[in-house]
Parts: structure tokens; C-alpha cells; sequence
């Protein structure tokens, strides 16, 4: 066939599809909250074992997946669980969604109001980037990750040159004592490293768009990997370039440590610029994931048209990115996300796999 | 309990955040609602969803035709003339010129058109064949008629409506009693200009040779190429008024089936009175005709169809034009020149890097400018943002306006200097941009700053090797600076992240416009921002799912 009709993405396209839901905020937030959590230099270890844990958990969900090719989270929950219990979970799914795109808009909005467009009202930023993920969403899951494999290449360049720029500033002192206070800050940690993978639970709809939904666990551990490794150096650069004590007392220590020291002879001196830029993107990217997700679920649900529900999200979405007063409240909510991560993960795929083992291996009946 | 209600209710927000919600909706319905109208306002008149097909294969069957226009020739000469006559004789070029053949006594008419046949070959060999030497025979079998007459042009036609056609195109035509048909004997020679250089894409190492407005000169200068017997061309008329002949052109090893179906489908579904230029042809059968991006690729030159052709894409050449249409198109290749090949690979890629770098600088250039002169002039190094405000101390105007002015001076200069003749031209771009430019600066209503910003911006511009592409560039570019100026750097980056879901939805004939970058296909970057060694290129483009992939024996 010449033109393809189905609906499907690409291994790759997965793993960048992944890469780009989660690539975002962690990025300019998690030096603090894993510094401030853990108190010792130690945040990297943590972002590791966050990471690996991460690991077996979207592990589990794309094995789940597997077992029911072509099906998103919205429509195998209902046919594990019937229609009442997975409704509820399908509902409670879509609620987190929803929740963490209006805490992305936000976390957009307030940095685009404090670096670069002080004194605009806040809706001039919010509405013109709502209507764009619209436009985005509008197109469906190819157009999504075909964006964002434009967008992936030029953020991993620009990152990769701010980091190695930002060694100038790199002191290994700031990362020593390793370990100093043995393994238990290192452990405090994970609450915060952790947080930073919220959204993983994009990889139960997502195996379901797979042309090739066996290569799903390469795809999504190797989106993983680069999403790891890139928390992983984000950590050890910002709290090798500007030590602990001032990462815990900064709100956005990643753009500091940039602002901190400037490149002569290069166009911008600072690197802060094309690093606003590509963070730009990459919450474009974020947002739209989950805007796309909560549609999804909608319209699997209730067994509606997809364009009318993005267009009945678009005000929710908007009401949610508006609902924290103030800056405190958001960060709040950031942790409150990260805790209703943790209890969904518990009941969505912990509940679905074991049901699937009782329905599947225990009783020996069809499902 | 009421705490905890109470806290809920201290986040409900207001009434306005609860407007702006509407809004929010409400915006993107309406967009869409007029994006869905727009496309039905016009969506009939297109090829891709029209009804009906009224172009057809040159070859097969006829339209059917109302009553009269299907009258037939009876063989009785001096009825089948006086038919002829009340068809096309009130025209005072058409010249009939009866005769008698001096052995058979047989009667005939020759019919011309003034100006289409050299009138001394008609005469001299036509005319005395006709009357000394044709032999002598049945005459009045249309198949004897046919292996006797010696003419290598020669076609025969029973409509009489068909037959004036033909005749006013061009055909010396000949009728002879007895003969129910009418003979169409020599092909028109209307006056054509000369195979010259193209204008609209000169290249300094290349062939030098462009299409003319003649489709079977087209044709044959696609065919001198080179030797092959799987150069394909299939014709095709279209036109209710006035028919014109569509030929599509394909390498029948390599092109996908599929993709040349729908591009013939799209074709005869065409439905308009008469096709002036390809351009007409491109807008019909395009697949989105509100996006910004041309769809299919105008060339003028030969060697251009032909690599495309062998890359497994389709050229459609129209009569009268010397431009060719090629389909399907992807965005790299509106950036690419035929002499990134012939150079060697290091230049030729050097070259194509920086024609990425100039267009990049003709879409966003100004919008760049304006936001960080008006919102972030903290951005930039410290000393150049004193320089520049600087120089913008007297300029009365915001930078929007200010880059405005500019822009729309210099537009408008390069669309007058298309249009002055050729000695005037330079005059009027030095007068125009180096006096006026000063001019405004003098007077304090520009800063030199932004002189070179749009001097860089105009001239990127230029570099782009397709005219057609850089037009969309600078229609973008004004869309860039308004969004520059509203929300500044964030502005510009939504602009360009606007550009690029665009682009990511957009076809052209099934192939994904931003093919092979995204989808991303790793084979086909060797020829995208690089152009590899020509060892390298053992492969045609993946993304056009040819029929056989190796370019190499």
C-alpha cells in the first residue's frame, strides 16, 4: 500500500513518544526536590534507582499490554474487570491525565511569566498554547510523534551543548561525600526521582499503537534509558556546577547554573536562551501527550467521537492549569501527582495483572 | 468536614477564569468550523473529491457527444463539405482547396489553417501527389484509402465535429469523395520559440536546456535523455471548452502502482473549461488547498524530472507550458538544486546546509528581531543590546512597525522589479534598496540594525532554489512576526512549532511532506541535509516505496 490508512507508530516513535511525555518539568525542578529530599550530594544515586525502579514498573505495564494486542488500558481494563470496576479505573486513569497536563501548563506558564514575559495575564500564555496542542491532537497519534521526533533531536543537541558548556562551572568537590551518610538519604530520594517518571502509564495505551507491538519492551525501556540518563546528567551537572545549598534555595536551579556563567565569542553568551527554548518544546510535547491521552480514554469509554472531546477539554484543561493560586500550590500539586502515581500504579496494572493471572492461569477460564 | 469544603471551595475560580475557559473552546470550534466550510466552499471544483470524470484518455473511447455534434461523414463530398463549412467556414483563415486528380478523375478537398503548415510544402508535395500522382484504385474504401496515401501523419476521423477540431488546431485536413471519413494528414506546426535556458532556475554547471510551451517537444526532450524502453508517458485531454492534453510521465519499473493510480485518478477527474498553465492543474489535484506548502514541484528544467522520475516519482506535463509538475513532492527536496549532484559531494552538501540555514533565516528572521528588540533584549550579549538600542533611540515607531515597513517596502520591490523590463531591473533595485534604505535610516525611521536583518532576511530568501517555496517562506514570515509580537520569544517558538505540526500533517499524494525527517527514515538522510558521495547512493528514496529500490546493477 502507498498510503497508509492505519493508525500506527514505529518502535522508535514509541520510544520517542515516551521519551518527549516525560521529558519536561523534571528537568528544570528535580535538582531541588531530589536535594532538598535526600541532603546529601547522593540525588544522582537516587535518580538511578528511581529510574530502575521506573524500569520494572512500565515493565509490567507493557507486559500486561502485550497481552491484549490493539487494546489500550481504557478498553482491557473493562474486559479484565467488567464495566463498572474498570470504568472506575479507566475514569480514575483519565482524571490523573488531565490533572498532570493542567500541572504542565502551568509549571509552562509560570516560567514563561518569570523569565520571559513578565507582567503578560497569565490566559494570553496559557490559551494560545492550548489551541496549538489542539491543532496537534487534532491530527492523532501520527502527526503527535511526528512532531516529536523533530522536536527530540534538536532538544537532546541543545541540552547535550548546555551540560557540556555548564563544565566550566563543574566541581567534583560538590558531589563528594558519595554515600556519606550510608544508603538511607539515598532512599528518602526516591520519592522525589521517582516523581519525575509520572506519566509512564502513557505505556499502556500507547503498546496498543504499535505497528510492531513485540518490540514494545525495547521501545519503551529504551525510551526509559534516555529519559534516565538525561535526569542522571542534569543532576550531576546542576549540583556539580552550583552545590546543593544553593540548589535547595533556588526555584528553578537548572536555569540558574545556566544564567550563572557566560560563553564569550558564542552569539547568546548565555545559554539560558536556547535552553527556554527547547523547554518550550518539550512541555509542548509533554502536554499534548497527556492532552491526547485523556482523549483517548474519553472518547474508548464512553464510545464517542474523539474531535468532540478534544474540544470539550480544551475549557477543563484550562480550569485545571488556572485551579493553584499560587506558586507554593502548584509544587504541592506536583507532589500530590506523584502520590496519586503511586496509588494508580497500584491499582491499575498490580490489580489488572493479577486479575489477568487469576482469570488466565488460575481459574483456566476465557476471558 | 467543612474545612475540607471549604477548601475545595476557596479553589473554585472566579467567573472570568471560567470566560477565558469558554473562549478557549470556543476558539478552536470556530477555527474549525470555518476550516470545514472553506473546504466544502471549494471542495467540489477539486480533482481529489470531484464527481464525475470528464478527462479522458487520449486513446480510449470518446466523450459521448449531444446529438448534432456526433453527425458523421457520409461520403458524399459536396454534403460533407457544406457540413464542414457551416461548422468552421465563416473563419477567414481556414482555406479549402478543392481538387481533381488528374488519372482517377477523383474530386477532393484540402482544408489548412493559415500560418499552421509551411504553405510551400503543402502546395508543392501535398498538392502534387493529390492531383498527378495518386494511383488509381477504389478510393472510396477507407482502408485502401489508408495503406495508399503516402503521408506518415495520418489519422482518420468520422465526427465532423471532431474533425473541426482538429482542423483549427492545426491538422491540414483532406477529404475525398467517397470516402466517409475525413483524413487528418500533417501535424500542426504552429510557431514555437526556441529550446532556451530556464529562466526561474539558472544554474552555473548543468544542462542548459529548459522545456518550451511545446508538449510534444516536452516529451521528446524528456526522451533524448537518454536510451531506455521503460519511460512511460500516458496522455490525457482535459477541458470542456477549450481540450488540452495532459501527458503523464513515469518510469514503469520503478514507479509505485498505486501512486501513479491515484495520480491519473486525481487527474481525469479534473473538471474546468480550460487549463492556462500546470499551475491550474497543481491547485486541482492538490491534496490540502489551504495549507501554505506547495504540494507538487514546478520545474522547468529536464534533467530535474528526470532524476525525479528515476527517484519513483510522477511528472504531469501540460500543452502550452513549459513548466512540469512533479508529484509527489517532500519538503527537502524545495530545497534542493540539481547542481548539489553535479558538484561534488563536499560543496554540494556545504551548499544545501546553508540553503536550510537561509530559509530558517527567511521564516524567522524578523520575528526573531522583534522579539528580542521588544521583549528580551536581555537575551542577547550585553554590548550588541546596547548597540542596537542604541541606534533604535530616534525610531518613533514599536519594532513591529518598524520591521513592517521594511518588509512591505522590499516586497514590494522585488514584485516591481519582476515586472520592470530587463535594463531596468538593477537600476530600480539599487535606487530602491540602497537610497530608500539609507533614506529611512537618515530620517530616523528604521534603525540600521534591522536594514541588515531584512537585507539578510531578503536575500536568504533568494537563495531558495524554488520560487515557488520561497513565496510561502515570505507569506510565513509576516504570520511570524505578528506572532513575534504579540507574545515574543514564546510567540516565535509557537509559531515554529505551529509550522511544524503542519507540516507533519501534510501530504502530498500519501507521502508524509517532512518524509524522511519525520517519519524518520534513516536511509533516505543521506540525501536531506547532506548529499552523500554518489558511491552511496545505491538505494532510491525509501519513503516513495518503489518498485525496485537499487539504483545499481
Amino acid at each position: 500500500m502507498f498510503i497508509r490508512t492505519d493508525d500506527k507508530i514505529t518502535a522508535t516513535q514509541t520510544a520517542i513518544f515516551l521519551n518527549n511525555t516525560l521529558l519536561g518539568a523534571g528537568v528544570l525542578t528535580l535538582p531541588r526536590s531530589v536535594s532538598k529530599s535526600v541532603g546529601t550530594p547522593d540525588g544522582w544515586i537516587s535518580t538511578l534507582l528511581g529510574g530502575a525502579i521506573v524500569m520494572l514498573v512500565v515493565l509490567l505495564m507493557v507486559k500486561i499490554s502485550q497481552q491484549f494486542p490493539g487494546k489500550t488500558v481504557f478498553q482491557y481494563s473493562r474486559l479484565l474487570t467488567g464495566r463498572f470496576i474498570g470504568g472506575i479505573l479507566s475514569m480514575l486513569l483519565i482524571l490523573y491525565f488531565i490533572t498532570i497536563a493542567g500541572f504542565e501548563i502551568r509549571t509552562l506558564a509560570e516560567v514563561t511569566l518569570f523569565f520571559l514575559l513578565e507582567g503578560t495575564p497569565i490566559w494570553a500564555v496559557i490559551l494560545p498554547f492550548l489551541w496549538l496542542s489542539t491543532y496537534l491532537v487534532y491530527g492523532g497519534i501520527n502527526s503527535i510523534a511526528r512532531v516529536y521526533t523533530i522536536v527530540f533531536p534538536i532538544s537532546i543537541m541543545i541540552l547535550l551543548i548546555s551540560f557540556v558548556l555548564s563544565l566550566r562551572m563543574f566541581d567534583i568537590d560538590n558531589l563528594r561525600p558519595v554515600l556519606g551518610k550510608g544508603w538511607s538519604p539515598v532512599f528518602a530520594g526516591l520519592k522525589s526521582t521517582v516523581l519525575v517518571f509520572t506519566g509512564c502509564e502513557v505505556t499502556m495505551t500507547l503498546v496498543a499503537f504499535m505497528d510492531d507491538p513485540k518490540k514494545a519492551v525495547k521501545a519503551m525501556l529504551g525510551g526509559l534509558a534516555i529519559l534516565m540518563s538525561i535526569y542522571f546528567l542534569t543532576i550531576i551537572i546542576v549540583i556539580g556546577g552550583i552545590s546543593i545549598d544553593s540548589a535547595i534555595t533556588s526555584t528553578w536551579p537548572t536555569i540558574d547554573l545556566l544564567r550563572s556563567f557566560e560563553v564569550p565569542g558564542f552569539f547568546f553568551e548565555r545559554l539560558e536562551f536556547p535552553f527556554m527554548v527547547i523547554w518550550l518544546m518539550q512541555m509542548f510535547c509533554n502536554f499534548s501527550s497527556f492532552f491526547f491521552q485523556s482523549t483517548l480514554g474519553l472518547s474508548q469509554i464512553f464510545k464517542l467521537k474523539v474531535h468532540p472531546i478534544i474540544y470539550a477539554l480544551v475549557p477543563l484543561l484550562f480550569i485545571s492549569a488556572m485551579l493553584p493560586k499560587s506558586l507554593g500550590d502548584l509544587f504541592a500539586l506536583g507532589d500530590t501527582i506523584g502520590k496519586m502515581g503511586l496509588v494508580l500504579f497500584l491499582l491499575v496494572p498490580v490489580l489488572l495483572s493479577v486479575v489477568w493471572l487469576i482469570r488466565v492461569k488460575g481459574l483456566k477460564q476465557h476471558v | 468536614m467543612i474545612t475540607l469544603f471549604g477548601m475545595i471551595l476557596s479553589y473554585i475560580p472566579g467567573w472570568a477564569i471560567f470566560a477565558q475557559a469558554g473562549v478557549a473552546m470556543l476558539v478552536p470550534l470556530l477555527l474549525a468550523y470555518l476550516y470545514k466550510s472553506l473546504y466544502k466552499l471549494v471542495g467540489s471544483g477539486r480533482g481529489q473529491i470531484g464527481y464525475g470524470a470528464r478527462t479522458v484518455p487520449a486513446q480510449g473511447p470518446p466523450p459521448l457527444a449531444p446529438e448534432e455534434s456526433s453527425a458523421r461523414f457520409t461520403g458524399d463530398l459536396q454534403a460533407d463539405l457544406q457540413a464542414v463549412k457551416s461548422g468552421i467556414g465563416n473563419n477567414s483563415d481556414v482555406h479549402f482547396r478543392a481538387f481533381t486528380n488528374a488519372k482517377t478523375g477523383a474530386q477532393g478537398v484540402v482544408i489548412h489553417v493559415d500560418g499552421m503548415q509551411s504553405d510551400r510544402l503543402l502546395s508543392m508535395e501535398v498538392m502534387q501527389y493529390l492531383m498527378h500522382e495518386m494511383p488509381p484504385g477504389p478510393q472510396s474504401s477507407v482502408e485502401m484509402a489508408g495503406h495508399r496515401l503516402p503521408f506518415s501523419e495520418l489519422r482518420e476521423e468520422e465526427h465532423i465535429r471532431d474533425f473541426n477540431k482538429s482542423v483549427l488546431f492545426g491538422h491540414a485536413a483532406l477529404l475525398i469523395d467517397g470516402l466517409r471519413c475525413g483524413l487528418l494528414i500533417e501535424m500542426p506546426g504552429a510557431p514555437s520559440r526556441q529550446a532556451d535556458e530556464p529562466v526561474s532556475e539558472a544554474l552555473l554547471r548543468g544542462p542548459r536546456l529548459g522545456f518550451t510551451e511545446v508538449l510534444s517537444e516536452n516529451t521528446s526532450i524528456l526522451r533524448r535523455q537518454g536510451l531506455s524502453d521503460q519511460l512511460e508517458m500516458v496522455s490525457f485531454r482535459a477541458g470542456t471548452a477549450i481540450e488540452r492534453e495532459i501527458v503523464v510521465a513515469y518510469m514503469k519499473d520503478i514507479v509505485n502502482p498505486d501512486l501513479l493510480e491515484e495520480i491519473k485518478n486525481r487527474i481525469c477527474k479534473i473538471d474546468m473549461d480550460f487549463l492556462a498553465e500546470s499551475g491550474y492543474i497543481e491547485q486541482l489535484i492538490e491534496d490540502n488547498y489551504l495549507s501554505p506548502f506547495q504540494q507538487l514541484q514546478n520545474t522547468e528544467r529536464p534533467d530535474r524530472v528526470i532524476s525525479a522520475l528515476l527517484e519513483g516519482r510522477v511528472a504531469i506535463l501540460l500543452d502550452g507550458t513549459p513548466f512540469v509538475l512533479i508529484a509527489p513532492v517532500t519538503f527537502s527536496m524545495l530545497l534542493q538544486s540539481p547542481e548539489d549532484y553535479y558538484e561534488r559531494w563536499l560543496p554540494g552538501t556545504l551548499l544545501r546546509l546553508m540553503r536550510f540555514g537561509a530559509s530558517f533565516f527567511a521564516l524567522m528572521a524578523p520575528a526573531l528581531y522583534i522579539s528580542f528588540i521588544s521583549f528580551h533584549p536581555g537575551l542577547i550579549p550585553t554590548e550588541l543590546a546596547i548597540t542596537i538600542i542604541k541606534t533604535r533611540q530616534g525610531v518613533p515607531f514599536p519594532s513591529l512597525i518598524e520591521v513592517l515597513i521594511l518588509e512591505v517596502a522590499i516586497e514590494i520591490l522585488r514584485e516591481a522589479g519582476i515586472r520592470l523590463p530587463k535594463p531596468i531591473g538593477p537600476a530600480m533595485g539599487i535606487v530602491g534598496g540602497l537610497i530608500i534604505g539609507d533614506a529611512a535610516v537618515q530620517a530616523g525611521i528604521v534603525s540600521p540594525f534591522l536594514v541588515i536583518t531584512v537585507a539578510v532576511t531578503a536575500i536568504s530568501s533568494f537563495s531558495i532554489p524554488m520560487y515557488s517555496a520561497g513565496i510561502t517562506l515570505r507569506m510565513l514570515r509576516f504570520a511570524g512576526m505578528l506572532f513575534a509580537s504579540v507574545l515574543g520569544m514564546y510567540g516565535t517558538i509557537l509559531f515554529f512549532l505551529l509550522i511544524c505540526c503542519h507540516l507533519t500533517k501534510l501530504k502530498s499524494f500519501g507521502v508524509p511532506y517532512l518524509t524522511p525527517l519525520s517519519p524518520f527514515r534513516l536511509s533516505d538522510w543521506k540525501d536531506l541535509f547532506l548529499r552523500a558521495p554518489m558511491a552511496l547512493m545505491k538505494r532510491r528514496p525509501k519513503m516513495m516505496k518503489t518498485k525496485q529500490s537499487k539504483r545499481r546493477s
